[in-house]
């Protein structure tokens, strides 16, 4: 019996060695993490997961600055709406190959899947994190509140998490080797990837919909009745953005997990010059929400040159620098453009649901986030970029599985 | 509602006027985005192949194809190195065909010691001509066991990639797991065709007159290419 114990148990080890450890025995493996970025990343996520659990053991009153004036805050604000727009890059990408039938871009589908489903999980967290109580998530769908734009992004998130959730299960059967079950996603893959396009469409502009509740709360330089169709433009943009900057990271970070050889420059000059056109029109567009609010009055103040710090410099500005660095095949200032991309929309939705949302308060009662609120945000994005890594470092994410190149999806 | 100095009326005025510029700008915007050095280059492409216009693309795989030699039995990492099981359970790694054709005349190459401990994807050795020097990444895990010392001695012998131009040999660490990193056989063939394409794209039109007669590239393709950054150049196709 013992010898039979030895050898089940052997290649259940062999097995987990390779698979978890990547090959490492279990020491040299914990060895191999000691790195000083690996203990900061780490030290982070631990961070967060802890306030998290005392958020649960205390409430929301004991840990954030929330109040019956500002309910929304940085969890709602950052984590929330800016975990979901970030993730744009996936149906973004998905939409650019498989529908359109752009497939030089092909090489950098799955890594933009991979940030959309990881920014996903987190806003989910996130907003599990604001909302409490998650067991009664369930009545969404047992006593659905139809009438509601909440409902509708409630409803989105649950079904493109759960797409999101089957695409990337495809790398994961290559990486445990379940040809049979890959061989049933692939037949799916592409119903999935419509589907995500339209899960996208109605929750990144739910998403702005929901402003149409509030129309007094939020300040008319970013109010206006046509918000949702700015949210929807801006998740393109920051898709792109955000596939440009994760891309150039990843590129140098795991360079040795790329098996295909692709000329990533050209792509991210190619998806620059997207990024140029619609960033330009973003900028007239939201021009016009600004005029048909009636809105200029605002313009000259405090608030207003707030607003032109959003418009000028992280909007205009990166659609210069990715006109720029495509004309002149110049990928360095379009990484800077994607940056300030990134950090554009972000200051974008936190301006909307936090900075200028509530701007008639008087600055007392003003919400400014505890330093536990911005703990457990930070500590979600460690985890974000901890799981990313691990994910990574595994799965045919950057590069083709050995036994699957030339694959479609 | 004192910031609504503007009439009904003014205010779609206005809004017209935006459209209207908007579209006007538009136009302009697009020029600048499409323009520039790719629009330049392009069209210097054309001007200088006109009866190959519809030829070339497919006229070019053919000709790029087979230029990179790779013998069976050899794992190839894509940073362009490759490494190949003994029996006694060492493996030896080397650079590819590619990558000394691109590079070509090694004044010296710097290997890791024997004991020094490599690991996939991480550089390992430099290939140095004139003032600069190009890393290569290794392509498996493990602790280098012997060093290729007539090398140091003959540095054209890198020119025999697979047999002579061999670089060190390592016991590996986890091979089985580095392997699946790295491509063999018909995908191993293909890859080096794929980059061989690309290579091509590169060299046309700057080295044509070299290969249009269909001759396969010459040795130092890189330094021919771009004199004052071929290593810039060679490490974009080495990944480091």
């Amino acid at each position: 019996m013992a010898n039979a114990a030895v050898t089940t148990a052997s290649p259940v080890r062999a097995w987990v060695q390779e698979k978890i450890f990547l090959g490492m025995t279990v020491k040299e493996y914990v060895r191999s993490l000691a790195t000083p970025a690996n203990v900061v990343l780490g030290g982070l996520a631990a961070m967060g997961i802890a306030l998290m659990v005392y958020r649960f053991a205390v409430g929301l009153g004991a840990t954030t600055n929330l109040s019956q004036y500002s309910p929304w805050g940085i969890w709602i604000g950052f984590d929330m709406m800016t975990g979901i727009v970030l993730a744009a890059g996936g149906f973004t990408l998905a939409t650019t190959v498989h529908l359109f039938g752009l497939h030089a871009y092909h090489p950098i589908v799955r890594p933009a899947l991979l940030t959309a489903f990881l920014g996903y999980m987190l806003a989910v967290v996130g907003l599990i994190a604001d909302l409490g109580r998650p067991w009664n998530m369930v009545f969404i769908f047992v006593r659905p509140g139809t009438t509601s734009a909440l409902f509708e992004v409630a409803c989105c998130v649950a079904l493109y998490s759960s797409v999101l959730f089957l695409e990337f299960l495809l790398p994961t059967t290559e990486w445990l080797g379940l040809k049979r079950i890959r061989g049933v996603l692939m037949k799916i893959m592409l119903p999935l990837t419509i589907l995500s396009v339209v899960f996208s469409t109605m929750h990144q502009s739910a998403l702005g919909s929901l402003f149409l509740l509030a129309p007094g709360k939020l300040h008319p330089l970013w109010y206006t009745k046509f918000i949702f169709i700015f949210f929807f433009i801006s998740a393109v943009m920051a898709g792109i953005s955000m596939v440009l900057f994760e891309g150039s990271l990843s590129h140098k970070a795991f360079a040795s997990r790329i098996t295909s050889h692709f000329d990533v420059d050209r792509l991210q000059i190619g998806l620059a010059r997207a990024g140029a056109i619609i960033f330009f029109a973003y900028f007239f567009l939201k021009l016009q929400g600004v005029v048909d609010n009636h809105a200029w009055g605002h313009i000259l103040t405090g608030w207003g040159a707030w607003w032109a710090v959003e418009m000028l410099g992280f909007v205009l500005l990166p659609a210069l620098l990715f006109a720029y660095g495509a004309r002149n095949m110049n990928v360095k200032f379009v990484r800077i453009g994607s940056v300030l991309g990134v950090l554009g929309i972000a200051l974008n939705r936190l301006n909307v649901s936090v900075i200028a949302f509530n701007w008639k308060l008087p600055s007392a009662v003003r919400y400014v986030p505890s330093l536990m609120e911005v703990g457990v945000s930070v500590g979600l994005v460690a985890l974000g970029v901890v799981a990313f890594r691990f994910i990574v470092n595994r799965m045919p994410i950057l590069g083709e599985h050995s036994s699957y190149r030339g694959s479609e999806y | 509602m004192t910031h609504e100095f503007l009439s009904l009326y003014a205010a779609k005025n206005a809004e017209y006027l935006l459209a209207v510029g908007y579209m006007v700008a538009f136009i302009g915007w697009w020029k600048f985005v499409n323009g520039g050095k790719r629009a330049v280059m392009e069209a210097r492409a054309e001007a200088e192949t006109p009866k190959a216009k519809h030829a070339a693309a497919p006229a070019k795989q053919p000709e790029a194809h087979g230029w990179f030699e790779i013998p069976t039995g050899v794992w190839l990492h894509p940073g362009h190195t490759w490494a190949r099981a003994a029996d006694d359970g060492s493996v030896t790694v080397g650079v590819d065909d590619f990558a000394q054709k691109l590079v070509g005349g090694v004044a010296q190459i710097a290997l890791p010691k024997p004991g020094a401990p490599v690991a996939q994807g991480v550089p390992a050795i430099a290939l140095a001509a004139g003032e600069k020097a190009v890393p290569m990444l290794s392509p498996v895990d493990g602790v280098v066991s012997e060093v290729n010392s007539k090398l140091a001695e003959d540095p054209t012998l890198l020119s025999e990639p697979y047999t002579q131009g061999w670089l060190f040999k390592v016991r590996p660490a986890r091979l089985q797991a580095n392997t699946r990193q790295l491509m063999e056989g018909e995908t191993a063939r293909a890859w080096l065709d794929n980059a061989a394409a690309s290579l091509a794209a590169r060299l046309s039109p700057e080295l044509g007159h070299v290969l249009q007669d269909g001759g396969a590239p010459v040795s130092g393709i890189a330094q021919e290419l771009e004199p004052e950054r071929w290593d810039a150049l060679a490490r974009k196709y080495f990944l480091t």
